[in-house]
């Protein structure tokens, strides 16, 4: 570029922007160190209490300043999201690369119907799913609970891993399936021998991000919930809504590191392949 | 032609798929349609008549009385999108630089930057609004800064105003912004902006008559892709906006939790997706399938 000093002025708002994104980010994480009881912004000393609060263990903190009761609550809401994750992410994946298979690996007529069908749920905003869904189980009387909430999470978790491993299959030569075909292999064996092992870092890139998309949901779970089966961020959003407390934000930063070590091992592999 | 074989291989990949896509995302959005024109009962649930005014009330008229005109709803529709619209601004006008910053990098600091702006995508939604919570609120981190500085003599009130909700929808979405600009800024022919500098067009002009006709994709990408969002959401205003800034998705989630009117909150739910339908029509139209299957 000619000009210097635009080139300069590109690099401040850069360097502006990626402060932008940090910043917030960085405070709720030192804040979530701060000892100070009553205002949390105000700093005072380094201090675990609010990490050990969260968990129940013995604090020097005194009881007013403590969310009693939340301790067996926040568990069993990271319990429900671990376990809806992990049985969505399963279902996502096989569904969503089997589907990826059969449209990239095959033809027919239907094949720009069922693209756009899997892009659907991925531009649907969040509020109509949810909703949609909300009103589709209680009309025909399916209880709202765990299950309601990982019918719901795969209509759409089947549409990302479809995108991921079609992205993948679709930059993939298909000379050595043909060729493994050519010389006598059975279907399943050239699936099993060439394909897979070739597609398997998008398989796990998209089982990754279905992973993370899933324990991060909230508003299609806040809708079809139910009463007593809460996800961790449900949980989170309604304690925000009745107030702030300094333990949301060791819980933040928790979750903040949680999701920064899987995004990065989903940027790892999709890095690799 | 397809072997039978083949077909029937075909049909076992494509039957879970269809089979859960089918009853679990059509099913729920064709009862939600349905939903929208049945009658409203008395003690929340419906009514199974046809009903029109569902849609009438969003327009401004709820009991199909002309003379009873109210635009309360219409007003919100019509905030909503303004807050969506002036939120595409902000985000468009943040990330356009930053794109061509970072398409201006080497590649390992392209890579490390790129990183570096995606991965709070991957934070929970709560968890980033939660930061402007504590940032925004009279007590939080923006004010106890500036009155220590003693820049300001009290606490200036920014949680629960339009500011609040737009600083919060920007920095949630930023990323999908970003990416489609940054996507279509690196595809970009170099040697088209250097020919235009070289035959003697000010930076201004490079940029108004080459870089942006050439960057128009991604600029329509990212607009479909933060106002999507934004005309719909809740939690942002719910969170950072209070009472004071409704947008129509607090409304429809009102009439689902609190007011439990289920078709007048389906059919403020099916103008949110008429609305989204048109939009990607409109690009897919104007701008063509390769952008968005990226």
């Amino acid at each position: 570029m000619k000009h210097p000093w635009l080139k300069r002025l590109l690099s401040v708002h850069g360097l502006l922007f990626l402060f932008f994104v940090y910043a917030p980010i960085i405070i709720v994480v030192v804040y979530s160190f701060n000892s100070h009881p009553v205002n949390m912004m105000v700093w005072k000393d380094f201090t675990l209490d609010w990490y050990f609060s969260i968990f129940g263990f013995p604090t020097k903190l005194t009881e007013q300043t403590l969310y009693v009761e939340s301790t067996d609550q926040l568990v069993s809401a990271l319990k429900n999201s671990l376990l809806v994750a992990a049985s969505t992410t399963t279902f996502a994946t096989i569904v969503g690369t089997t589907t990826a298979l059969a449209v990239y690996r095959h033809h027919f007529r239907l094949k720009p119907f069922y693209q756009g069908l899997l892009y659907m749920p991925m531009v649907m905003p969040d509020i109509v799913l949810g909703i949609a869904l909300l009103v589709f189980f209680v009309n025909f009387s399916i209880k709202l609970g765990l299950m309601s909430i990982m019918i719901g999470h795969c209509t759409f978790l089947i549409s990302y891993v479809f995108v991921v491993v079609s992205a993948r299959l679709a930059g993939m030569d298909d000379t050595l399936e043909q060729a493994s075909a050519d010389l006598g292999a059975k279907p399943w064996t050239t699936f099993r021998r060439v394909t897979l092992p070739q597609i398997l870092p998008g398989i796990v890139g998209g089982a990754l991000l279905a992973f993370i998309i899933s324990m991060d949901d909230l508003v299609i779970t806040y809708f079809i919930a139910g009463v007593d089966s809460t996800t961790l961020p449900v949980f989170i959003y309604g304690m925000l809504r009745r107030g702030v407390k300094p333990e949301i934000n060791a819980i933040a930063t928790l979750m903040l590191a949680f999701s920064f070590v899987i995004a990065s091992l989903g940027l790892y592999f999709r890095k690799r392949s | 032609m397809i072997g039978k074989r083949e077909s029937r291989r075909l049909a076992a990949l494509l039957i879970p798929g269809t089979l859960f896509l089918g009853i679990f995302f059509m099913g729920p959005l064709a009862v939600m349609i349905v939903f929208s024109f049945l009658e409203p009962g008395l003690y929340g649930g419906v009514e199974w008549n046809f009903y029109h005014l569902n849609y009438g009330r969003i327009l401004g008229w709820a009991d199909a009385e002309w003379e009873k005109f109210d635009p309360v709803y219409a007003e919100i529709f019509f905030r909503s999108v303004r807050l969506a619209l002036t939120n595409v601004a902000i985000t468009l006008l943040i990330c356009y630089p930053a794109a061509l910053w970072v398409s201006g990098l080497t590649t390992r600091w392209r890579t490390i930057v790129v990183f570096l702006i995606t991965l709070p995508f991957f934070v929970s939604l709560v968890v980033r609004l939660f930061c402007w919570v504590l940032i925004l609120r009279p007590s939080g981190f923006l004010n106890s800064t500036l009155l220590g500085l003693g820049l300001i003599s009290e606490p200036i009130d920014i949680i629960y105003t339009e500011t609040a909700v737009l600083i919060g929808m920007a920095y949630i979405l930023l990323p999908f912004m970003f990416l489609p600009l940054y996507a279509s800024i690196e595809k970009l022919d170099h040697s088209l902006v250097e020919a235009s500098s070289d035959l003697g067009a000010s930076p201004y002009q490079t940029f108004l008559r080459v870089i942006l006709p050439m960057t128009l994709p991604g600029i329509a990408a990212g607009a479909v892709l933060v106002f999507i969002p934004s005309l719909g959401n809740f939690i942002v205003p719910d969170l950072l906006g209070g009472a004071k800034v409704l947008m129509i998705g607090n409304l429809v989630e009102q009439q689902f939790l609190s007011a439990r009117n289920w078709p007048f909150g389906s059919a403020l739910s099916v103008m949110i997706m008429l609305v989204m339908l048109l939009l990607i029509i409109f690009f897919l139209r104007r701008i063509g399938r390769s952008e968005i299957v990226k």
